[in-house]
C-alpha cells in the first residue's frame, strides 16, 4: 500500500510541469535521479509494470550489456519472466540539455530467470526526455565493468 | 466549393508531411555524418574536430568506465592511429524533436602484442541541437557477445 503511493506519487512528481527550468537545473537532477530509482530499484523488483510502461518510451530502445538491441516489449517481457532480489543503482551523475537529461550510474542486479540464477554488475547510461510535461527514457545503455 | 477546399486541404497536408519527412531525412543524414567525422576524427587523432562534435558536458561510457570530454581528447591525442582501428557499420537514427538517438555497430580491431583482435561493439549515442548544431551529449557501448 505504502509502495503503491509512493509509486503514484513519483508518477505525479515525474508529471509536474517544467516550465521556466534551465539547463542543469538541480531540482530536475533531484527529479531524475528519484525515477531512475523508481524504474531501476523498485518498479524491476516489484514487476511494476504498470510503472514501467509510463516511465519508458513507445521508442524506447535498450543496448543490453551483452550487446544486444532490445525494444520497450522485449524489456517489459524480460521484467515479467525474471525475479529480481536485489537491484542496487549508485553513483547517479545526471547532466541535463533542457528538455533532455543524461544519467549514468553503476548497477548490480542478482536474481532468477527462467529457474537459474543471475548476477550482473556494470554501469547504465539513460537518456531522458521531458515529453508532454513527463519524464520518459528514450534509450539506455547496459555495459559491464571491467 | 467544397471539393476544391478538400484538394487544398490534402495539398497543405501533404505539403507537411512531406517537410517533416525531409526535414527527418536532413537530421538522420547530418547525424550519420557526424558518426563518420567522430570516426575519422579520432582515426587522425584529430582533437579539434572531435571538440566541435563533442559537448563540454559530455558523458561517455568507454570500455565501462566513466570518461570526461578532457579526458578522452586526451587519450585521443596521445593514442597511436594505427594501433586501434575503427570500422563503423549501418545505424538507426531516431529523433525526438531535438534529441536523437543513434544506435549501430562497430568493428574494433587492436594491436595485442604482434596480433591483430577484432572485436564488435553495439553503441547508443545520444545527440542534442543546440545553437551551433548537433552535438554528442552522451556515448557508450557494449560488447557483442556470441
Amino acid at each position: 500500500m505504502v509502495r503503491n503511493v509512493c509509486f503514484s506519487f513519483l508518477l505525479v512528481f515525474a508529471a509536474a510541469p517544467f516550465r521556466g527550468q534551465e539547463a542543469d537545473d538541480p531540482d530536475v537532477k533531484s527529479k531524475i535521479v528519484a525515477l531512475e530509482r523508481l524504474s531501476k530499484v523498485q518498479a524491476w523488483k516489484a514487476k511494476d509494470i504498470k510503472t514501467l510502461d509510463k516511465l519508458l518510451d513507445d521508442n524506447y530502445q535498450l543496448v543490453n550489456s551483452e550487446g544486444k538491441l532490445q525494444n520497450k516489449s522485449d524489456v517489459l517481457a524480460l521484467v515479467q519472466s525474471s525475479e529480481v532480489l536485489d537491484y542496487i543503482a549508485d553513483s547517479i551523475v545526471v547532466r541535463t540539455h533542457h528538455d533532455t537529461a543524461i544519467a549514468t550510474g553503476r548497477y548490480q542486479i542478482r536474481g532468477l530467470r527462467h529457474g537459474k540464477v543471475f548476477s550482473e554488475r556494470g554501469r547504465f547510461l539513460d537518456t531522458w526526455l521531458l515529453k508532454a510535461g513527463q519524464w520518459v527514457t528514450i534509450a539506455t545503455l547496459a555495459t559491464p565493468t571491467g | 466549393m467544397k471539393p476544391i477546399l478538400l484538394a487544398i486541404m490534402i495539398f497543405v497536408s501533404a505539403t507537411f508531411v512531406s517537410a517533416q519527412a525531409a526535414t527527418s531525412e536532413g537530421t538522420a543524414a547530418a547525424i550519420r555524418a557526424l558518426e563518420q567525422e567522430w570516426t575519422t576524427g579520432q582515426s587522425h587523432n584529430d582533437n579539434a574536430a572531435l571538440d566541435l562534435i563533442f559537448d563540454n558536458a559530455l558523458i561517455y561510457v568507454e570500455y565501462g568506465n566513466l570518461v570526461s570530454k578532457s579526458e578522452y581528447l586526451s587519450r585521443v591525442k596521445h593514442s597511436d592511429p594505427l594501433s586501434d582501428q575503427i570500422e563503423l557499420q549501418p545505424m538507426s537514427i531516431r529523433i525526438f524533436g531535438h534529441t536523437a538517438i543513434a544506435v549501430g555497430v562497430y568493428a574494433e580491431k587492436q594491436m595485442r602484442g604482434s596480433k591483430h583482435e577484432l572485436r564488435r561493439w553495439r553503441f547508443i549515442d545520444t545527440w542534442v541541437y543546440k545553437k551551433n548544431g548537433w552535438v554528442l551529449v552522451a556515448a557508450g557501448s557494449s560488447p557483442i557477445m556470441n
